[in-house]
């Protein structure tokens, strides 16, 4: 039992559960106070003592169901398809395995364990042989050998041959024993059908563990989803990555705000602290320095919202606006070569619905080229009052201006009046200039350049910009 | 202590506590193996419930610590009343003098002092925290601490040395180690991720919103003067509102509540006008409310025409 319960945990393993030893231990603790007869209990006591996120749930049940119902599912099925077929109900075919079971303690000749196991149907046991076999094999099905391979190979270990010769001895020794000729027929018809069934209990039985040994591939997608780049997006990864996009956040807040508390801590306050003596008769109990006040900074965000950049921005605008509780003040702009404020979108609506809503185009004319140098005039002209000397500006595009002015003398400008300027380019760096891409004078205003390609860039960006 | 899993379901039956198997069993095995218990779930759904009844039923005191982020060990393991000893200090300024009065040089003075300072840092100043008290009670008790992950890390770090060994270091004092292991049920809402460290230590409970069936069961034990139809009616409507997409899903809590209120305004069902003004009690945000109302709307509509409504709406609610 316990070679069992290792081997579970070390397959909730692979699949991306972390299953601590002691976890395991507290397992098989469990498992002997609960004992392991009652099938709903001994899931609940696994699933308690070896799955600590809920969301890991899900795959703990369906690894606990690949794991321990094992061939139960398809034997079940296959006997009751051919008790219909035989128009017997359980208690007859009870009656006809003990009548078998007479029959072979009565029967001398030697035959293989699998056919005993087989011919009483106790199924358990011929999977414990399956299992032997496989393990005398080498544990081929660990291996992604092929299928048919694999099925021979261990086929010929099992003696499959041998099998088939047994069963027709035992059917005329049944047809000798003289018994009933309805029961008889009974009998034989039963042999033939473990017969037939035995080989495909075999290929369930391989498919079984070879699952077992490949890892649930939806797992993996939930790391490597952040590192997908923006441009190759479907609608279904849109969906996935708002919800990470929201975990991202306040895992985001929860660091920040921890970070904030541990900021340095000045030098020793002698008002404060006499303040706080005060009940104590000026005895100075508890100290108090002197706390550095952290300023929550401004953002302002310009997005470019042409098909290029379009999931970019997207997901720039929702993770500005799910952790804008660690900014002073938020404006965020879009611009495809007008450009339009969506701040107020965001404060009267549900953050999905705002981010769809400002992407679609209602406020701005998206079916134009990119027309940055237009953009930041239009900037200039009309917004520029919302930066001050407490503002980062960060802008989100890929810098491709379809051969138009490009205007970098106004970033010179916002450079100069906000505290940084900040550009995150969707693109690789290594095409930044290439074509009408005008990045190369455009950077030399900015603060900070980065590639921004995927969520964890994103992510990564945020952090060194927010103190 | 539990004895099986049904005496759980029992006793916390007897105490008006509705729970699963799965809880039932997470209970148990918490009880006997003496490890704490980490209850996750969406807020309403009845941990801080859970935690309280089991004190009601097994029949021991209920220490409680509420966590919030800034929590420290002064509010949540022990603080040392100063005010007390400056008291005592100044009351027993003669005897002190007297203490003193053979000592001939300061170093001397310090040694004598020194020989009695045990009596400054005795338990008698100490002032024990949840934590502490729940260690030190002379019977078993349960702990309950909730909103685990409203609490920060450096918390985590000293809770993860309490619940390890039952055992608190006092510098001053010594270890003081658990006369009886508490019975130890940590909430949370899964606002943040717990470290491995506590997750390991503890069992795990995810306690989810309850199906149909349950959550009717509840209903009639908690409302008992609710009308049998207006339950049901309740009951179905919430199962397929939370289908929806809310910002906020309605829990147990609020189901009762809003039960509760509409028996109150004597409503018998769901097509009265007057249940779209309760709809405050159930769902907590504007746009939830307007959904909500929508809902109750189509939900009136598919009940008149049943051959329209889908087959899996039938199918939540078992007769």
């Amino acid at each position: 039992m316990e070679s069992r319960i290792v081997e579970f945990a070390n397959l909730l393993r692979c699949n991306g559960i972390r299953v601590s030893v002691s976890e395991g231990m507290d397992a098989l603790r469990a498992l002997t106070l609960l004992g392991i007869e009652d099938a709903a209990l001994f899931r609940d006591a696994l699933r308690t003592t070896l799955v600590k996120r809920s969301v890991d749930h899900q795959h703990f049940e369906k690894l606990f169901d690949l794991f321990f119902l094992g061939l139960a599912p398809s034997t079940r099925a296959l006997e009751a398809t051919w008790l219909e077929e035989m128009n017997l109900n359980p208690s007859e075919f009870q009656k006809l395995l003990d009548l078998i079971q007479d029959l072979l303690d009565h029967w001398d000749e030697e035959i293989s364990p699998l056919t005993r196991a087989l011919l009483s149907g106790d199924t358990g046991r011929v999977e414990r042989i399956f299992y032997e076999a496989d393990r005398a094999e080498g544990g081929n099905l660990n291996r992604k050998g092929m299928s048919g391979l694999i099925y021979s190979s261990l086929a010929a270990r099992l003696g499959m041959d041998r099998v088939r010769q047994d069963l027709e001895a035992f059917k005329s020794a049944a047809a000798q024993a003289g018994i009933d000729a309805e029961i008889l027929e009974r009998i034989s018809r039963y042999v033939d059908w473990r017969l037939q069934g035995v080989s495909q209990l075999l290929k369930d039985f391989i498919q079984r563990e070879s699952q077992k040994n490949e890892p649930l591939k939806n797992r993996e997608r939930p790391e490597r989803l952040l590192e997908k780049s923006f441009v190759t997006y479907t609608e279904d990864d849109i969906h996935k990555m708002q919800e990470a996009v929201i975990r991202l956040a306040r895992r985001f807040k929860n660091l920040l705000s921890l970070r904030r508390k541990r900021a340095k801590r000045g030098r020793f306050d002698v008002k404060e602290t006499l303040r706080r003596n005060l009940q104590y008769g000026g005895v100075p109990f508890q100290i108090r320095l002197e706390q550095k006040r952290r300023e929550k900074p401004q953002i302002v965000v310009l997005c470019d919202i042409s098909d290029s950049v379009l999931n970019a921005s997207r997901f720039m605008l929702h993770f500005v606006y799910s952790v804008q509780e660690l900014y002073n003040k938020v404006r965020s702009f879009i611009f495809v070569s007008d450009i339009g404020e969506v701040t107020r979108v965001f404060e009267e609506n549900d953050l999905r619905l705002a981010v769809d809503k400002a992407l679609k185009g209602d406020i701005i004319d998206v079916f134009v080229h990119s027309n940055f140098g237009r953009a930041f005039e239009l900037f200039y002209q009309k917004h520029l009052s919302v930066v001050t000397p407490k503002t980062t500006v960060i802008v989100m595009g890929d810098g491709r201006n379809n051969y138009h002015r490009p205007n970098d003398w106004i970033l010179r400008e916002i450079r100069g009046k906000a505290k940084q300027l900040i550009w995150l380019n969707p693109e690789s760096r290594l095409t930044w200039g290439y074509g009408d891409s005008e990045m190369p004078r455009y950077i030399p205003h900015c603060s900070r350049v980065e590639e921004c390609r995927n969520i964890r860039q994103l992510y990564a960006v945020m952090d060194r910009i927010t103190p | 202590m539990f004895q099986s899993v049904d005496e759980v379901t029992r006793r916390l039956a007897e105490q008006n506590y509705l729970c699963d198997n799965k809880a039932a069993t997470a209970i148990y095995l918490a009880c006997a193996m003496q490890k704490p218990i980490l209850v996750e779930g969406p807020a309403g759904a009845g941990k801080t419930e859970l935690g309280k009844v089991l004190a009601g039923s097994l029949r021991l005191e209920l220490i409680r610590l509420q966590c919030y982020e800034g929590l420290d060990e002064t509010k949540a393991l022990y603080e040392w009343e100063y005010a007390k000893q400056l008291l005592y200090t100044q009351i027993l300024k003669d005897k002190v003098s007297e203490v003193l009065a053979g000592a001939r040089s300061l170093r001397q003075a310090v040694d004598q002092i020194a020989k009695e300072d045990e009596v400054f840092f005795s338990e008698k100043f100490l002032l024990p925290r949840p934590l502490l008290r729940a260690i030190l009670a002379p019977k078993p008790t349960v702990l309950l601490i909730d909103e685990v992950d409203k609490s920060d890390t450096e918390f985590e770090a000293f809770l993860l040395e309490v619940l390890s060994d039952f055992q608190v270091s006092v510098p001053e004092l010594g270890t003081l180690q658990a006369r009886h292991i508490p019975f130890v049920v940590l909430t949370s809402n899964n606002s943040r991720e717990m470290s491995d460290a506590l997750k390991r230590r503890c069992l795990h409970l995810h306690l989810d919103f309850p199906d149909a069936r349950r959550e009717l069961e509840i209903v009639r034990l908690k409302v008992p003067g609710a009308g049998e139809k207006l339950a049901q009616e309740a009951v179905r409507f919430l199962q397929r509102l939370r289908k929806l997409d809310l910002k906020k899903k309605p829990s147990v809590s609020e189901t009762l509540d809003w039960v509760r209120a509409l028996t109150l305004l004597h409503i018998q069902g769901l097509d009265d006008q007057l249940v779209n003004e309760t709809l405050v009690t159930l769902v907590k945000y504007e746009e939830d409310i307007r959904r909500a109302e929508d809902e109750i709307k189509q939900y009136l509509v598919e009940r008149k025409a049943p051959h329209l409504s889908s087959p899996d709406n039938d199918k939540d609610f078992l007769h």
